[in-house]
């Protein structure tokens, strides 16, 4: 409890089985904001489009935890914050009695108030402070939905053992909204409130935005994410898997189970699936592939007809999908729906779980990625992440995977760095992080004299329903 | 009405609001005002259970400082209600007509689909 409660009500002119049945379905999608879900059942995945503040609106991710019919739905959400939407439906003289409850808890309420543009002043410091940029909104809030829960996971255990530099760390979180220039200003607020590093789950773009954005400012740049590499400097570090290994792994295990090496490579209009379609250009013919087309759209595309009718018209065997978050759900759902994947498999560098449950089992079929970490991982050390995860935020929080997941490795890695530099100073961190090896779930991470990462290995998975299974790669 | 607002010192009330709203007490308080025009300390005592009467009356005065609640005197009692003016209210608003409105798409929907719709199979 504690949480802000909000409570509404209205009487709609039809029985409450009418109301209840209605939920998730329609055209526009259901009622309470345009509520979509495939299926009508307890831990099914739910998207709300909810008009917040202006703009366009914000998507509200979570899963139904809760189904009476025709009487209640309960939706856990974790974006744009963590909360829980109660439904009621009483029959009352003339139809039903339609009631909401709502609870939005601190986070949620700053970030409300952020988004309304209301002042939030930063509190006085209690320890050494990290900031964690993420996105809570925009595209990219969909693959980025368990990293808010594991940042304050790995927070709380770095705590639990005894802090950093002497001091509880203090986690302070902000949005990018899943855009380039409100990430820099957001990485700014954090730099002004005293955080010495800032630790990235974010678009490249972003991440490129920030780096610039904090140029002269004493403060480490950490994106943990998957990413192209490039403009390495003391304090900038890019920790996840770069897409020369990624591509190198999975060319081969792609075209046997597509059964042909035709490739079109297709995805969102900015530096990362440039990067990486650049890459696919140099990497895929020497294992045998033949580039038969390229396309790209920009970030919140929602009707990929044209991609698609150019897929089909390329004769492609294998798509690459460097779409990312809810564009690559939405892309891989109209494939589905207009009968590409009769004829293609996808593989998708930074396609992950997350991404996976919103597209669907029906649609999931065919779609490979390749990647240092899958929530089904079979390390010991993964194994009890997982536990420690679901004991904290419930079996209905998402899932994890190899994007939301390396925040807890980066929260774990500048941790380990602060204690042996003794000191949560940018610089001697930075040099730590590069000096050091560190036992994290994936494995056992390390960068190169290069700044990649090494000591990482990958795994092409396939799907099985929304669950990645392991392909056999000889 | 209070008037009590400082807009000149340092710390404007809008930046104490989110301080007022960071405790979950007060957020209680607030989510009970706003579900009525105005309450008195009492009432408002007999509705927050999970801190005494001394302690609900110092949140108050917190959220009041804070430009979030405002009080009017009458007699020996104090009433209490969500500041217009103030940051909880505009949250308060916000989220308010949000739901409310999604409660209305919900009845037009519902009612919209009344004749032509079938129920779903994978409803239990």
């Amino acid at each position: 409890m504690g949480a802000l409660a909000i409570t509404v009500e209205d009487l709609a002119a039809v029985p409450p089985e009418v109301v209840f049945d209605r939920f998730g379905t329609g055209d526009d999608g259901g009622w309470l904001f345009g509520a979509v879900c495939d299926r009508l059942a307890v831990g099914a995945v739910v998207t709300l489009q909810a008009p917040v503040g202006g703009g366009p609106p914000v998507e509200m991710l979570g899963r139904i935890s809760d189904l009476r019919r025709p009487v209640a739905v309960t939706i856990e959400h974790d974006q744009p914050w963590r909360g829980r939407i109660r439904l009621r439906f009483d029959r009352a003289p003339g139809g039903t009695r339609i009631r909401l409850h709502a609870e939005i808890d601190e986070r949620g309420l700053e970030w409300v108030m952020r988004r309304r543009g209301l002042p939030v002043r930063e509190r006085v410091a209690t320890g050494p402070r990290l900031g964690v940029l993420t996105s809570r909104s925009g595209p990219g809030s969909l693959f980025a939905a368990a990293v808010a829960n594991v940042a304050g996971l790995a927070v709380d255990e770095v705590n639990g053992d005894g802090g950093v530099d002497g001091g509880q760390v203090e986690l302070l979180l902000a949005d990018d909204a899943t855009d380039p220039g409100t990430g820099a200003l957001e990485a700014l607020r954090l730099a002004r409130a005293g955080c010495s590093t800032i630790v990235l789950m974010t678009t490249s773009a972003t991440y490129d935005a920030v780096a610039a954005a904090l140029a002269g400012h004493d403060v480490l740049v950490i994106l943990a994410n998957m990413n192209e590499g490039g403009g390495e400097s003391r304090l900038r570090i890019r920790l996840g898997e770069r897409p020369h290994t990624q591509l190198a792994l999975a060319a081969g295990p792609l075209m046997r189970a597509a059964g042909g090496r035709r490739w079109f490579l297709a995805g969102n209009a900015y530096v990362w699936p440039r990067t990486v379609h650049a890459v696919a250009r140099s990497v895929l013919p020497q294992h045998g592939g033949v580039l038969v087309g390229e396309r790209f759209a920009p970030l919140g595309t929602r009707d990929f007809t044209p991609v698609i009718e150019a897929v089909r018209a390329s004769g492609a065997d294998v798509v690459l999908n460097t779409f990312v978050g809810a564009d690559s759900a939405a892309f891989e759902r109209q494939a589905h729906a207009m009968g590409l994947r009769e004829r293609t498999v996808s593989l998708g560098p930074a396609m992950d779980e997350a991404t996976l449950e919103r597209i669907g089992p029906a649609a999931a079929e065919g779609i490979h990625a390749v990647s240092g970490y899958f929530q089904l991982l079979q390390t010991e050390r993964n194994g009890s992440l997982l536990e420690r995860y679901r004991a904290r935020f419930g079996r209905w929080a998402p899932p994890l995977s190899t994007l939301s997941e390396s925040m807890f490795e980066a929260i774990q890695v500048w941790a380990t760095a602060a204690r042996r530099a003794r000191t949560t100073a940018p610089g001697p961190v930075a040099d730590e992080i590069r000096r050091g090896r560190f036992d994290v779930p994936r494995g056992t991470i390390a960068l190169d004299g290069d700044d990649a990462p090494v000591g990482q290995q990958l795994h092409v998975v396939a799907t099985d329903g929304t669950r990645f299974v392991p392909v056999h790669v000889p | 009405m209070s008037s009590d607002r400082d807009t000149t010192g340092e710390q404007a009330p809008a930046d104490l609001a989110f301080d007022a709203l960071a405790d979950p007490v007060r957020r209680q308080i607030l989510s009970v005002l706003s579900e009525t025009d105005e309450l008195s300390a009492g009432g408002l005592a007999e509705r927050i259970t999970t801190v005494g009467r001394t302690a609900v009356s110092t949140h108050l005065r917190v959220l009041r400082v804070a430009g979030l609640v405002t009080e009017r005197r009458s007699g020996r009692y104090r009433y209490y209600a969500i500041d217009s003016r103030g940051a909880a209210a505009d949250v308060i608003a916000l989220l308010r007509s949000l739901f409310q409105g999604s409660l209305r798409d919900a009845r037009s929907a519902a009612e919209r689909h009344d004749s032509a719709g079938t129920p779903r199979e994978d409803v239990g």
